[in-house]
């Protein structure tokens, strides 16, 4: 090529991902963004009314989901950070040769569907299954106790199911530190545990970032773990908007609800990436 | 729901080979591209583009409907309900099934897709108003919502001449019911009662009424259906309200008695056919239910559980057979159709699934049946049949007891619908 067309290189690069993205997720957003401006009935077809009000409407009646859909994804957040990052720091730095093994066992799980998983735990916490059977037969647990369609289920649920999703970003960032620079703290006569929060931490803030947003994300819009191991008590916004797709045939109001929740994960996302720093994705 | 089972279907479907469309179908769908793309590609001229058809819009019912072809295609599309249908429990083979195949040399795709009615629809309620093949050449869905797409004009009307065994053997019961006159759409499966089914060892009582469901002394162990109508119904003649002549005023009043036990914990989920396994496991001690699953759950997973209509009345449903617009094997359907309505096949489909049978003559077989067995001298299987022989059919004291279904409005459905998801979403 000559050298004068050079620069166009990168935007031929940039094709096949722009066109993908264009026809999977420029298109159809934008036919939902249409759809939540409709008004109609399954008989009488749906037309535009540039209905803008069904947006407050829906947030207003949805206000409750909506909460506790974030409430949750932060919890859940915190719960994999906080146990993935010890995870991630054993596999790093103590892993050896085990590394790849290890790293295996974490994405072991994926080898199975997603819900395949989550119906699993359903039956083993079962009120009479085998974990809490035992333990009330045993005399441990009050007969009358439950964990599955109880919160504690649904958040353990998400923090199961998103843990990997923490772990691995966790890991690639922790494996690149240059343990030297440890060790220089060290002999700085930093403690361990200065050494750590002002080496390691910040050097592996970046996987902290990526990690958090690949669980938050999933995890605010989920609607199988409430489905499978929640109650009506539990209602995530995801499973108001699949049941007013699916079931009420409500298509603007779904669709409207879709875009709301879309529009507060990007508002939450920039904040953080204000608050940590945008730069740490790409460093 | 979302239901675990739909995604997965959902998933094979991406998956199975993709039917070829239409030259109708493919011409609108290139249709509608060509609109897109050539309104000016100004954002709101786009967004204004994409309207969703009216129901009764493309290939419709009536006049329009294309003529059956004179041989079939010796395949078929069948979408039925999980344990709806007889199954060899060793091999997971349809025994029946398998017959039909022998018989007509039309190999069938069984697939276990549908859980939820509303839910099944609105899987295929945008083929379907696109005018696009939904996949099935029959769906199984229960009266209201065959009344549903009938108004909507996504079911094809039905060739009695194909179908000779219906009009010999099908019940009175079955013929020309309320939802579709004169079985112009549709023929049933099955049919059988929501009432309540519970298990004595838990309650510690008999159950015999709607308001038990919401004593607190079961608080965290009651079941609800997350089928609107159901729960609904049975709301409403608990308040003494017919269903059938409800409402929108006293489906507030059905919401106003359920709100209060949702919120204070009362049930423990609303549930699709995933209540089965909670009633059975005894995580349920009581909770909505069809009556034919509970007597499969006596026999066949928990002999403890008992069914009960309740007193202020249960709702009587029908589950049909019919052939969805633009199912690519209509002839195909129809053989299938008249195929469960000979006694041969309609007996062991009943001796399996234990519900109402809609064939004439069932009942007795089934009772010669278990005469067999006795003689045989297997009578485990024997008493099971004599049970099942006698809810084969339900009495006339049962028919006395249930209801129908209210035909609703769009309007009236989406007021109902608001209703309900404020209690099922706390």
């Amino acid at each position: 090529m000559p050298r004068r067309w050079r620069w166009l290189v990168p935007y031929l690069f940039l094709i096949p991902g722009g066109l993908w993205l264009l026809a999977f997720f420029v298109v159809p957003m934008l036919v939902m963004a249409s759809v939540s401006l409709q008004e109609g009935s399954l008989g009488t077809g749906y037309s535009m009314t540039w209905n803008f009000g069904v947006y407050p409407e829906m947030l207003t009646q949805w206000a409750t989901q909506f909460v506790r859909s974030l409430v949750y994804a932060l919890i859940v957040t915190a719960l994999t950070l906080a146990i993935g990052y010890p995870v991630a720091y054993t596999i790093a730095f103590r892993g050896g040769r085990y590394k790849n093994v290890l790293l295996l066992l974490v994405i072991l799980p994926f080898f199975t569907a997603y819900i395949i998983r989550t119906l699993s735990w359903k039956l083993i916490l079962a009120d009479n299954g085998f974990a809490l059977g035992t333990l009330k037969d045993v005399g441990i647990l009050d007969d009358g106790f439950r964990l599955i369609a109880t919160p504690i289920a649904v958040v353990s649920g998400l923090t199961y199911n998103f843990l990997p999703f923490m772990i691995l970003p966790l890991y690639v960032a922790l494996e690149k530190i240059d343990w030297r620079l440890v060790e220089a703290a060290t002999d700085l006569y930093a403690s361990r545990a200065q050494a750590f929060l002002r080496v390691t931490l910040p050097l592996s803030m970046p996987g902290v970032f990526a990690g958090s947003l690949l669980t938050f994300i999933p995890a605010i819009g989920d609607f199988i773990n409430s489905e499978i191991l929640g109650s009506r008590d539990t209602t995530m916004i995801g499973q108001v908007i699949q049941r007013l797709f699916l079931n009420n045939n409500a298509y603007p109001e779904a669709a409207a609800l879709g875009f709301m929740l879309m529009a507060g994960i990007m508002v939450l996302i920039v904040m953080y990436s204000r608050a940590v720093g945008a730069d740490q994705l790409t460093r | 729901m979302p239901d675990e089972r739909q995604i997965e279907r959902a998933i094979a479907r991406a998956f199975r080979p993709r039917r070829r469309l239409t030259r109708r179908a493919f011409l609108q769908q290139s249709g509608r591209g060509a609109v897109i793309a050539g309104s000016a590609l100004s954002l709101p001229a786009i967004l204004a583009a994409c309207g969703i058809g009216p129901g009764d819009s493309p290939g419709a019912s009536g006049a329009s409907q294309a003529p059956l072809p004179s041989a079939p295609a010796g395949v078929l599309d069948f979408a039925n309900w999980p344990a709806y249908i007889d199954i060899d429990e060793e091999t997971g083979d349809y025994p029946t099934l398998a017959k039909f195949t022998d018989d007509t040399e039309i190999e069938v795709t069984y697939t276990e897709a549908i859980n939820d009615n509303e839910e099944f629809f609105g899987t295929i309620q945008p083929d379907l108003a696109a005018g696009n093949p939904p996949g099935y050449d029959i769906i199984v869905m229960t009266d209201w919502m065959i009344e549903k797409m009938i108004r909507l004009g996504y079911l094809q009307e039905l060739d009695h001449s194909r179908i000779p065994n219906f009009d010999a053997n099908a019940l009175e019961l079955y013929k020309n019911p309320w939802y579709d006159p004169n079985n112009a759409h549709s023929i049933a499966w099955q049919s059988g009662i929501t009432g309540i089914g519970y298990n004595p060892t838990l309650t510690g009582r008999e159950i015999t009424t709607f308001d038990d469901l919401l004593d607190p002394e079961f608080a965290g162990r009651v079941g609800m259906f997350s089928e609107m109508r159901d729960t609904m119904s049975l709301t409403l003649l608990s308040l003494g309200i017919e269903p059938a002549d409800a409402t929108v005023e006293q489906a507030a009043e059905a919401r106003d008695k359920l709100l209060g036990p949702a919120q204070s914990g009362q049930f423990r989920n609303f549930y699709g056919n995933e209540y089965y396994d909670e009633l059975a496991n005894g995580n349920l001690a009581l909770t909505i239910a069809w009556s034919g699953d509970v007597s499969q759950m006596k026999l066949y997973d928990n002999s403890d559980v008992e069914f009960v209509v309740p007193d202020t009345g249960g709702m009587l449903w029908i589950d049909n057979m019919a052939i969805p617009n633009g199912a690519a094997h209509p002839l195909d359907a129809h053989m299938m159709m008249d195929f469960w309505y000979d006694i041969e096949n309609a007996v062991p489909l009943t001796e399996y699934v234990g519900y109402f049978s809609p064939v004439s003559g069932v009942t007795e077989r089934v009772l010669e049946d278990a005469e067999t067995a006795e003689a045989e001298g297997d009578t485990e299987w024997a008493e099971a049949l004599r049970v099942i022989s006698a809810t084969a059919n339900p009495s006339d004291e049962v028919l006395s007891q249930v209801h129908n279904y209210r035909r609703l409005t769009e309007e009236e459905e989406s007021q109902w619908n608001d209703y309900f998801n404020e209690v099922v979403a706390g």
